[in-house]
């Protein structure tokens, strides 16, 4: 990326250096902007709450750099940190998110075909427990193994299982219909 | 769900942190998915979306108006660097001397109005035009009812905050010099009224 800028007519501060936050957001823009305005448009089904979002998060990533570094994945790390902000979101709305999805059951009763998986999770995650909502998004969205989860969220390959099951018991009871998992 | 075969993998190596075996074994899978190769599509199409709805100037000011905010706040200690790198100006220079304008007020949608006064080897005036090298440029803000006003200067790969407080009425306490090439846009935020005023070289 280009360094261009700014000078101060006197005394001041030092011009940005490539590794400054200003030229990071711009690295991040082109790596990772994409997949989380993705992330946030597809949990917020908002074009406005989703830029928002998407700004929420960079601002969070800009905070815990070292952390974003220091990832195995930060492209894994910084969708989380978009799906935790806007399921965050979605819980703060959690009437009118109920009231949605409530219509998106009447209408998935009346469809012939499949409905697609993602569409489905997205459903159910206003219903299913908080810790089971990321562990949902990262296998059936993201499509990390269970394995990868786990060490993911520092958590036991058990706990993750326990989630997913009661993610899918919250998916039957809401809509009347199964996840699809291949694992499951 | 194995791990060779997930949308997350096509992610990684989409953006660079693969390599080695790991990348080629990545790519070689790819070709022959067609879950994958979806999932490539899938990326793809993100990337216009975002560029159509979210083009980075307008995202950089709205991270640089959200860094400013949470500088407001005493406790934030993490900002002091990143308050830096954005380039937040407190200087105050005194080198340009500003004659008032009553026209010619650049605006390109509704909201605050801000002059752009240049001083250059002809001396001061409106900016019009292309900026000369080395030239000094002020913001003059016309925002005393506003409640907060933001000027950022967004550039490609670059956000600089020149001003974030309450709307005053007058030219900021700061002159800069803008050092970029090509074009640039001046933005000001008064309470959610956006003008944004472009520069080039």
């Amino acid at each position: 990326m280009t360094a261009k800028g700014l000078r101060l007519v006197q005394g001041g501060l030092p011009k940005d250096s490539p590794s400054s936050p200003s030229g990071l957001l711009a690295e991040l823009y082109e790596k990772h902007a994409a997949a989380v305005y993705g992330r946030c448009r597809w949990l917020l089904r908002d074009p406005d709450e989703a830029r928002d979002a998407l700004q929420d998060v960079f601002v969070k990533v800009l905070q815990s750099m070292g952390e974003f570094r220091g990832a195995a994945s930060p492209t894994t790390w910084i969708l989380r940190i978009a799906t935790h902000h806007c399921l965050n979101v979605l819980r703060a709305r959690r009437a009118q998110w109920r009231d949605e999805i409530r219509e998106l059951s009447k209408e998935k009763r009346h469809e012939t075909e499949s409905p697609d998986r993602r569409e489905m999770v997205r459903a159910v995650l206003a219903a299913a427990p908080d810790e089971a909502q990321e562990v949902a998004v990262l296998y059936f969205v993201d499509e990390l193994t269970q394995q990868e989860i786990a060490a993911e969220l520092g958590r036991s390959l058990p706990t993750v299982r326990k989630r997913l099951r009661e993610f899918l018991a919250c998916g039957r009871q809401m809509l009347g219909v199964e996840v699809a998992s291949d694992d499951f | 769900m194995t791990s060779e075969c997930s949308a997350m993998k096509v992610r990684r190596m989409h953006a660079g942190e693969l390599a080695g075996a790991e990348l080629e074994q990545a790519q070689e899978h790819v070709r022959a998915c067609a879950k994958c190769a979806a999932t490539e599509r899938e990326i793809e199409a993100e990337r216009e979306v975002l560029l159509r709805e979210v083009p980075f100037p307008q995202l950089a000011a709205g991270v640089a108006e959200k860094l400013a905010q949470k500088q407001r706040r005493p406790a934030s200690r993490w900002m002091a660097p990143l308050a830096l790198a954005a380039g937040v100006l407190l200087a105050v220079s005194g080198a340009l001397v500003l004659r008032p304008a009553d026209t010619d007020r650049v605006r390109s949608k509704g909201g605050a109005p801000a002059q752009v006064f240049v001083q250059d080897a002809s001396g001061v005036h409106l900016l019009a035009g292309p900026v000369a090298e080395g030239a000094h440029l002020r913001v003059s803000l016309h925002a005393a009812g506003s409640r907060h006003v933001t000027v950022t200067l967004v550039e490609p790969g670059e956000i600089s905050t020149l001003y974030s407080g309450p709307g005053i009425e007058g030219p900021l306490p700061s002159a800069f010099e803008w050092t970029g090439r090509g074009r640039a846009t001046l933005r000001v935020d008064a309470d959610g009224d956006v003008q944004e005023i472009p520069l080039q070289r």
